[in-house]
């Protein structure tokens, strides 16, 4: 890894196997690739679309942390059901 | 790499610890403070289930105690191994920062260069122009792939790339896990 990572520092485009490499990982991950053939995508619109991806899960991050912020105020701390999710989640 | 699992068993055993750590002792929280508590301790958890073996978990947890009201946060959150992990963080941060003015000296030598090549190909062939439009798309995107990974900035293409990989494996955790707690304390309100 790190033989590859001297070679590559003094370069600062991104090579077609990386990009290859990206993508194919990248179908698993990302819904809007998966199903587009890898040849057919260029590097453009990975980054593209890697970008979109992970700025929807900040965003999903944000609204669920809002969210449990409102819900657990209104769970009282001795009730039933804040016992029940302390369990829950107690491994 | 971890299994999805694997991955979301882990964020769930840290994300709740810090949260424990937090609400044991401040009882009345208004609605904004939790939120923060929460997403904090919920991206803390991510980059100490990492262990600070990854650039983009070390800079989250760099940017975390970077002000001195987070920092007390945040070292309370992740507990008593936040000393190893918060001084792990600021040694590998140092060196990066001095390359950084180098860095944007390189970036903006190469941004440079590309407009100039451009202008004069004023008659270059279809091909060749949409190729360095191309280029410039990638390098473009790549920029803002940077802004988003933490740490991205200080990275290599190819190390971003790698980063990028990590950090989404992790973040799907999170946001699993998340919206399972969400919906079940949802249903249960709901009684």
């Amino acid at each position: 890894m790190s033989s590859r990572r001297s070679t590559q520092s003094g370069t600062s485009r991104i090579t077609d196997d990386q990009i290859i490499e990206l993508v194919s990982k990248l179908r698993q991950l990302v819904p809007e690739i998966r199903n587009r053939r890898s040849d057919k995508v260029p590097a453009s619109k990975v980054l593209q679309e890697t970008c979109n991806y992970i700025r929807s899960l900040h965003r999903e991050v944000d609204d669920l942390s809002e969210r449990l912020s409102q819900l657990l105020a209104t769970i009282d701390a001795d009730s039933a059901e804040a016992s029940i999710i302390r369990s829950l989640i107690a491994q | 790499m971890r299994s999805p699992s694997s991955l979301k068993q882990e964020f769930l055993k840290r994300w709740m610890r810090g949260l424990q750590r937090c609400t044991s002792s401040k009882k009345d929280m208004n609605v904004l403070e939790r939120k923060k508590v929460i997403k904090l301790s919920a991206d803390l958890a991510i980059a100490s289930a990492r262990n600070g073996t990854t650039s983009w978990s070390r800079a989250l947890i760099a940017n975390a105690s970077r002000d001195n009201d987070n920092r007390i946060l945040a070292e309370r959150i992740l507990g008593p191994e936040s000393d190893i992990l918060i001084k792990r963080v600021s040694t590998s941060v140092g060196t990066v920062s001095c390359n950084r003015k180098i860095r944007s000296k390189k970036i903006l030598k190469r941004s440079c260069n590309s407009v100039r090549r451009v202008r004069k190909g004023t008659h270059l062939p279809q091909k060749v122009l949409a190729k360095s439009i191309a280029k410039r798309l990638v390098q473009k995107r790549t920029q803002i792939l940077k802004r988003l990974v933490p740490g991205g900035e200080f990275m290599d293409e190819l190390s971003l790339i790698e980063e990028t990989l990590d950090y989404i494996a992790y973040l799907r955790a999170q946001v699993d896990v998340m919206r399972c707690i969400a919906s079940a304390t949802e249903l249960i309100n709901h009684d």
